[in-house]
């Protein structure tokens, strides 16, 4: 097996163009089994597009995606979904008018399904331990007291876990997470930080992070993608990223150099 | 979800009602038969209809064209064909064209999905008079070969049973939650992996069927047809009226709304069409203000919240006007406390 086989997700020179705005500039980007990428940028960047055009939910203008090998070029995002590729919204959209586990079961019954073990019975193949269920679904994301209230009727923040439940309940092997944290508290920031390596870790997920708080991001990631008007400008480990001259001038600032000291 | 216990209740509810209309024929008079006609034929309309345009939020005005399609279909084979089969012809027609309406309109949403709907009615009835004139010469059909009263009777029936039947399963299957998803989140439910685009042509094709079906067996119900009266626009509307009356999203909304409004319709109508028309208004103005969720939504805490409401208003409105709020507003005022 080559190297570029083994990839999970490769995006070569992935151009998003609305009439005269190119919003996503020739962006090439490949993620390898079980790594915990980010991607920050400044407001506008791009991000949420690129994100768009990798989940097939925004057509491509050109370039080339693959998921698992497998060209998914021009695909729709069931597609993309049915390939192991999960994403989350930045403003959550869960269903509201349905209850949280129904929620869940969602994705259980369409992306998420798999072939039983005797057709119609048994366990279902090849699927997580963790993720067998609804109910172990909703207590990897800790929302099992919360089942049967209505989706509308649970805190945003415990919507935006949900909306991680959703992605999960397709049995992803790559989850594209779009501002998880952003409006949380500190400390709800950091458990979302938190289950989101933990999620990594237990179920060899890879997941691709957008974030705005940038402390986070670049203490929780191995490595940050950083773009900057539709072009990627930087690739690479948080502590050499933050010390590209690049990065700084579009970016951070001085003062995020220093902050970040302690990062090696 | 309890979905298995509402199962069998709402399957019992089925069996119940199937069992009362069979025997309506036997001890109900001519004037009951057509009233339960009528109501048999918005029970399947505004069943199908709901189950598609309620659960998935497309709100469609086509279900004149093919109701009109299906009648057009039973008058111009049925002296050719069976009863049977001119039926099954007009519903598979009705579908037929609702794929191809499906697969050109449904990637629009809202108000511009309803408006194309119900322009492309316009289009099939205005298609169909002119092919009438130029090919036939004629502008109506004259219905020779009329089949018995109770045998229409028992195809509506059929009709609107099957039509429950398999609207209370699809609801629980995978098909349903897919509807369900779309109505509440279209792009989400795609790229939780539904292939939203055949699920809502199916659904809707669902929906055109049964129109047809309806369509092709009412159609013998007039002597005379012409474009006018098998694709009269008011039919679809009152199935959407029906619809949302009874809760669009609900099972049995529909029913309910439909046994109402042939009731309203049948007694009403010949003294004073008008006031008909004004009662259809007024409870479609009603049910939006006080009953989104239909009149399938009514439950005993609805009333009690009602006269909760109207007690409080009550209750303000004589403050108001006994002038107490302005001595209050103007002692506040006194006592420097500004903006009571």
């Amino acid at each position: 097996m080559s190297a570029s086989e083994k990839l999970l997700l490769q995006a070569q020179d992935v151009t998003v163009r609305f009439g005269g705005l190119t919003a996503v500039d020739a962006v090439s980007m490949n993620i390898a089994p079980g790594e915990l990428v980010g991607i920050m940028g400044p407001n506008g960047a791009g991000k949420t597009t690129f994100f768009n055009a990798i989940s097939g939910v925004t057509p491509l203008t050109s370039g080339q995606l693959k998921v698992d090998g497998r060209s998914l070029t021009g695909a729709l995002p069931h597609q993309f979904a049915k390939r192991g590729l999960a994403r989350t919204f930045q403003t959550p959209r869960v269903f509201s008018d349905l209850p949280v586990s129904e929620n869940i079961r969602f994705g259980l019954m369409f992306a998420g399904r798999r072939p039983r073990k005797y057709v119609f019975w048994g366990e279902e193949k090849g699927v997580p331990w963790a993720l067998r269920d609804t109910a172990s679904i909703l207590s990897v994301i800790g929302l099992s007291e919360l089942a049967d209230l209505p989706a509308a009727a649970i805190t945003p923040s415990q919507q935006r876990v949900l909306e991680i439940g959703m992605a999960l309940s397709t049995r992803p092997r790559i989850l594209l997470l779009d501002e998880v944290a952003a409006g949380l508290t500190e400390i709800e920031v950091e458990e979302m930080a938190r289950l989101i390596r933990r999620l990594r870790d237990e179920l060899d997920l890879s997941v691709i992070w957008i974030e705005h708080a940038v402390k986070v991001l670049l203490k929780h990631v191995e490595r940050v993608i950083v773009l900057n008007q539709g072009k990627k400008i930087a690739d690479g480990k948080p502590s050499d990223v933050v010390r590209d001259k690049e990065v700084i001038e579009a970016y951070l600032g001085d003062e995020m150099v220093n902050d970040s000291e302690g990062l090696t | 979800m309890n979905s298995n216990a509402n199962l069998w209740r709402d399957v019992l509810v089925l069996f119940g009602l199937t069992g009362w209309a069979l025997a309506l024929p036997s001890y109900g008079s001519e004037f009951a038969l057509s009233m339960a006609l009528t109501c048999l034929m918005y029970v399947a309309l505004s069943t199908s209809w709901g189950f598609f345009c309620g659960s998935s939020r497309y709100l469609s005005l086509a279900t004149s064209a093919f109701f009109g399609l299906g009648a057009y279909t039973t008058a111009m084979n049925l002296d050719t064909m069976a009863w049977a089969s001119a039926i099954a012809l007009g519903s598979a027609i009705a579908a037929a064209v609702a794929v191809v309406m499906g697969l050109a309109v449904l990637h629009l949403r809202g108000t511009y999905f309803a408006v194309l709907t119900f322009g492309m009615a316009e289009l099939i009835r205005h298609a169909i008079s002119y092919y009438e004139k130029s090919v036939h010469g004629t502008v109506g059909r004259v219905l020779t070969t009329v089949p018995e009263m109770s045998t229409i009777y028992h195809t509506v029936l059929l009709l609107a049973v099957v039509t429950v039947a398999l609207s209370i399963w699809l609801r629980r299957t995978k098909f349903g939650l897919a509807l369900l998803g779309i109505g509440g989140d279209e792009q989400r439910a795609q790229t939780l992996g539904v292939n939203t685009r055949w699920v809502k042509v199916a659904g809707f094709a669902f929906t055109a069927a049964v129109a047809g079906g309806v369509g092709a067996a009412m159609a013998v119900r007039w002597t005379y047809i012409d474009p006018h009266t098998a694709f009269n626009p008011f039919i679809g509307f009152q199935t959407v009226l029906i619809a949302l009356i009874g809760g669009a999203m609900t099972l049995w909304g529909p029913l309910i709304a439909a046994i109402v409004f042939s009731i309203l319709a049948e007694t009403l109508r010949l003294q004073a069409p008008q006031i008909y028309m004004m009662t259809l208004g007024l409870l479609l103005i009603l049910s939006v203000l006080y009953l989104p969720g239909g009149l399938a939504s009514m439950r005993w805490q609805t009333f009690k919240d009602w006269y909760r409401d109207m007690r409080q208003w009550y209750k303000d409105t004589r403050y108001e006007w006994s002038g107490e709020k302005a001595r209050d507003k103007q002692r506040a005022k006194e006592r420097r406390i500004v903006g009571l």
